[in-house]
């Protein structure tokens, strides 16, 4: 049963996700038709004109086994081996600046969150609390 | 044949996770992050059995089809978290143009200053962006779009194996802070090691991701263009 609802809601989402496709590919947009999906899946949640429920179990078996889902494009390396021993400065180029950007990110993200957190506690504004 | 091969692949990619994943429950080490030791053996495999990608995608492309909706799927979390996306708003939106501006000059900069070809710079610059978003950014400049989706898995890999560290290290703690540094510099291999922080960590993660990729195709441009 459990799993039958599963497939159900996962081809649920396969329709927004095919309705985001062709809204990006209608509009020559630059943004994926799966991130129009879920904005439009959200957008649909908050006008309460689908009932969570209807996409809850499937939502939660899909996101829980996304690292599955991305080994097929991250094996893709393989065909690219050999690039990395002609230029391996460019995989630690990729490091050093994704490691800049989660340190900056987070560290900004903090500091703002901290502030805010603070300021709404002296607000007594108990529900901003996290 | 073509099928049954297609779905002999589709169960070893499911069997290699499920094994790495009983790995990592066992030695839950940063190092052995289920997608990046799954990656070593199926690569490992097909070198040994002299399989090509070509031949393994006839079955890996189904698992792949499935991330559209997955992307889709994380709208629900969103949902539930709706309260505290609206209160923190204005500092996710900060934190995430700082991070994907960083990324971008420190990726196009570093790349330039240690000589490599022009190809690969045009192909690195979007590599903290999700990898659909990043073949179009980078064939849109001139890049090759294969070669960014291998930059994407460097910097998704490299972030959810080594970001956990890096976010101990400088302390932080905020649920908001870790989900937005996973997913700025890691996309949704980013959000998936969020995941394991909790609902609001991959929430907030899968937010930052949107929004990177939506930042970094409107800047990316904009800083190439002083170089070339």
């Amino acid at each position: 049963m459990k799993t039958l609802t599963i497939i159900c809601q996962t081809m649920i989402l396969y329709g927004l996700y095919m309705t985001g496709e062709f809204v990006q590919s209608m509009l020559q947009l630059s943004i994926p038709g799966s991130i129009i999906g879920m904005l439009l899946l959200f957008t649909l949640l908050h006008f309460k004109w689908f009932q969570p429920k209807w996409i809850e179990t499937g939502s939660h078996f899909l996101i829980k086994h996304m690292p599955l889902l991305f080994i097929p494009a991250t094996v893709g390396a393989m065909d690219y081996l050999s690039l990395f021993q002609k230029h391996p400065a460019s995989i630690g180029v990729v490091l050093i600046s994704t490691f800049i950007v989660m340190i900056l990110s987070s560290v900004i993200s903090q500091k703002l969150n901290n502030k805010k957190t603070h300021e709404s506690l002296s607000d007594g504004k108990q529900e901003m609390s996290i | 044949m073509n099928f049954l091969s297609a779905l002999l692949f589709i169960c070893l990619t499911i069997l290699v996770y499920a094994a790495m994943i009983r790995v990592y429950k066992r030695f839950p080490s940063p190092i052995l992050v289920p997608i990046a030791t799954s990656t070593l053996v199926m690569i490992s495999i097909l070198l040994f059995s002299h399989y090509s990608y070509d031949d393994y995608m006839r079955g890996g492309s189904w698992l792949s089809t499935l991330l559209g909706p997955a992307v889709v799927a994380l709208a629900y979390p969103l949902y539930q978290h709706r309260k505290t996306l609206r209160s923190f708003f204005v500092s996710i939106l900060t934190s995430v143009l700082a991070g994907t501006t960083a990324g971008l000059i420190s990726g196009i900069y570093l790349a330039w200053w240690c000589g490599l070809d022009e190809k690969i710079i045009l192909s690195l610059a979007p590599k903290s962006v999700t990898s659909p978003v990043a073949m179009s950014i980078s064939s849109l400049n001139g890049g090759i779009p294969a070669l960014a989706a291998v930059y994407v898995m460097v910097a998704g890999i490299s972030g959810a194996v080594f970001g956990p560290i890096l976010l101990k290290k400088l302390n932080i703690t905020n649920s908001i802070a870790i989900g937005i540094g996973l997913g700025t510099a890691s996309h949704g291999i980013g959000t998936s090691k969020a995941s394991e922080y909790g609902e609001l960590e991959s929430a907030i993660s899968s937010i930052a991701m949107t929004l990177s990729a939506i930042f970094t195709s409107l800047l990316c441009p904009f800083f190439l263009h002083f170089l070339f």
